[in-house]
């Protein structure tokens, strides 16, 4: 089973990533924010990693940047998922090592086809 | 700062800082509570997605098991079945009507062999004492009356054989006659019972194809059903996930009007003793950006609790929709057939009973056309050996002259009995002949009665019985399955009231908003009285990046744009839809 990391300082919207690909198939793990993440990301390897933007105590893109240095994570696919749309922002989370952008709130379907079709 | 601000007794604070702070904690508190609704209700949509699953699972067996055709095609077979039984009744009901009037007229032509039987009873009588006559005249003509002897002879072997045949017709014929007025008797009360058995089950049939005829409609129904409620289930449940998620925009944008009071509150307490603080111009602005972030909150978060409503009415919908149901259905409608086919079975044995008493009056007229073809024989014999007999008594009378007149007058009694016996005989012969008529008409009548449409009858009923076992195996596990499907509509209810009172708390948390809103504007109203034109005096640039520094939506730039620069205020029209991934 293909596991998939969800770091969101929401629990809500943790709850709904997960229960949404739970339901696809997919076994899901939760961060409560940047750090988190990537201390999770370290101890263990994600086929995927869907992180909010901004959070507490480090932010998704500084996540991101730091999740790509890390060993194996170099392709991994890493999505935002926030409320965020302005340019210079996505623009900043290419740069970290973003594959995808998706603005709050998510389609469920949509999400899981994009991981369907990322994670394989 | 907080601190700081609270360790400042409330009454050395301005009164504008208190208000702004009370709303700052109702705020604070409102987030707090309504994070923990939301979870209660995302919890319970969760609960209910994995309910509602459970439900569409076992529907989806009931639904292939419906969809396959092996039960598809009970309903032409149970058409054909009732057509058939309708066929045999009614063919049963005429060969029932065609019997009684072959068995009447078989007790009337019964009535005229005893007539018959009767008349020759007393020919025979009539001919025994002519042959005593004879003798006795044989007697007196001594030498003379040789030549009669052979006439009394004849006419006493005559009246025997007379005799006995007709004795042994008569005692056919009553014997006949019993067997034929009891089944007469039978078919006569039998006929209205057969008329209303017939109405009965041409009625009961109709009902009960109707009823199959609808329910079977109600299957083929249910596929299309499952799929839109599947369909239905999945929207609902997107439009919860997208609810959910609405709600922490709702809480970002919360936190944000939460910090922007802070700081005003923070800004009007550090200028307190100032005649106007300085930065009042700035704090008006902020609070006429707070009112328009307030107003917009108040409207996307009845959105997103509409969406919650409308889900639940959606899942509530599905929860009592007929695919619920779609496992008593197919118990009923197999009950319905099972119960027709129970009923048809017994009167095809009711039918195989009469039929036993109907063939043994048969085939007692049988062995009556029998007899009466032997007697008719031997009728046909006597006439000729009775004519024969008088025209040679006649003549051998004649030739002796007056000395035999008493031989002539036997001799013309024996053409007197011959003409009547001739007479008797062409009765009996034309009896023979209506006999072998209602022999015909019975033989057609007891082939329709006896087989008619039974055969049809019977092929149809076995072919519902397969098509029944096929409907009985759906029937078993849709009733399996209707246990756990009313088990889990059971639970989905529980789930549904506890979700809406989740989702009524969280309207409750939100009706506060609006009360924070009212106080704000009050302290907006008080400021342009106490400060009047401060607004004007802003530094619209510097204001939105003070207040835009922690936003992280589109929608609250908008509304501070809207605002500060009276830019149109945009429409809250939350994607309940949920947007499109951009992959780079």
């Amino acid at each position: 089973m293909k596991k998939l990391l969800t770091v969101d300082d929401s629990a809500s919207i943790r709850q709904m990533v997960n229960f949404t690909l739970t339901k696809a198939g997919y076994q899901v793990f939760e961060a409560i924010d940047g750090k988190d993440g990537l201390e999770k990301a370290s101890k263990q390897s994600f086929d995927m990693i869907i992180t909010d933007l901004n959070m507490p105590v480090m932010d998704g893109i500084q996540m991101m940047a730091a999740v790509r240095k890390l060993p194996g994570y170099g392709f991994t696919p890493m999505l935002m998922l926030t409320t965020e749309s302005q340019a210079e922002k996505k623009d900043a989370g290419r740069k970290a090592g973003a594959t995808g952008w998706i603005v709050k709130p998510f389609n469920a379907e949509q999400l899981i086809a994009v991981v369907q079709k990322l994670v394989k | 700062m907080l601190q700081e601000l609270e360790s400042i007794g409330e009454e050395a604070k301005p009164e504008v800082v208190c208000a702004l702070e009370r709303a700052e904690r109702e705020l604070i508190a409102l987030v707090a509570d309504s994070e923990g609704e939301i979870s209660a209700v995302a919890h319970g949509f969760e609960a209910l997605a994995h309910d509602t699953d459970a439900i569409l699972r076992l529907a989806g067996a009931v639904v292939s098991c419906v969809e396959d055709e092996k039960v598809l095609s009970v309903l032409p077979k149970v058409q054909g079945l009732g057509a058939a039984a309708q066929q045999f009744i009614r063919e049963r009901l005429e060969a029932t009507v065609g019997i009684l009037q072959t068995v009447t007229a078989e007790a009337k032509l019964l009535d005229r062999l005893s007539l018959l039987t009767r008349s020759q009873r007393s020919i025979a009588r009539e001919t025994q004492t002519l042959s005593v006559l004879t003798n006795i005249e044989v007697a007196r003509l001594g030498q003379l009356g040789v030549g009669f002897q052979y006439l009394a002879h004849e006419l006493d072997e005559f009246s025997q054989t007379v005799a006995k045949s007709t004795k042994d017709l008569s005692n056919l014929t009553d014997e006949h006659k019993t067997s034929v007025e009891e089944t007469k008797r039978m078919l006569a009360t039998g006929l209205p019972r057969i008329r209303q058995e017939f109405a009965r089950i041409e009625s009961d049939l109709g009902s009960a194809m109707a009823a199959v005829d609808s329910s079977q409609e109600q299957l083929m129904r249910a596929p299309v059903q499952f799929r839109s409620c599947v369909e239905e289930i999945a929207g609902q449940i997107a439009g919860v996930v997208a609810a959910v998620q609405g709600h922490d925009i709702t809480r970002q944008q919360l936190e944000h009007v939460h910090q922007a009071l802070r700081w005003m509150a923070e800004r009007i307490a550090a200028a307190s003793g100032l005649e106007e603080p300085p930065e009042q111009p700035q704090i008006a602005a902020g609070l006429e950006i707070q009112v328009f972030q307030l107003r917009s909150i108040q409207e996307t978060v009845t959105n997103w609790l509409d969406q919650i409503r409308s889900c639940m009415k959606g899942i509530q919908r599905i929860s009592s929709s007929e695919l619920v149901g779609i496992g008593p259905l197919v118990l009923k409608q197999e009950r319905e057939i099972s119960t027709q086919l129970t009923r048809i079975e017994a009167l095809e044995q009711e039918c195989e009973k009469d039929n036993e008493e109907v063939q043994a009056t048969f085939t007692g007229l049988s062995s009556l056309m029998h007899l009466v073809g032997e007697h008719l024989k031997k009728s046909r014999y006597v006439r000729d050996r009775l004519q024969l007999l008088t025209f040679n008594s006649i003549v051998e009378a004649s030739r002796l002259g007056s000395k035999a007149d008493a031989i002539l007058e036997i001799s013309q009694s024996i053409k007197r009995i011959s003409a009547g016996w001739s007479e008797m005989t062409d009765r009996s012969a034309q009896a023979m002949e209506e006999i072998l008529a209602l022999v015909e008409q019975a033989k057609v009548g007891m082939q329709a009665f006896a087989e008619g449409s039974k055969e049809g009858l019977m092929a149809a009923r076995s072919e519902t019985s397969a098509g029944l076992e096929n409907l009985r195996e759906a029937a078993q596990l849709a009733a399996g399955h209707a246990v756990e499907i009313e088990a889990a509509t059971a639970r989905l209810q529980d789930r549904l009231l506890t979700v809406g009172g989740a989702r009524d708390h969280l309207d409750g948390c939100f009706a506060h908003t609006g009360a924070v809103q009212k106080q704000i504007e009050e302290i907006k109203r008080q400021g342009e009285l106490k400060y009047p034109g401060a607004i004007k005096r802003c530094n619209r640039q510097k204001a939105e990046e003070q207040f835009s520094a922690t936003y992280t939506t589109e929608i609250e730039r908008h509304l501070l744009r809207a605002a500060l620069y009276g830019t149109p205020i945009p429409v809250v029209e939350q994607n309940l839809a949920g947007n499109d991934v951009e992959l780079f």
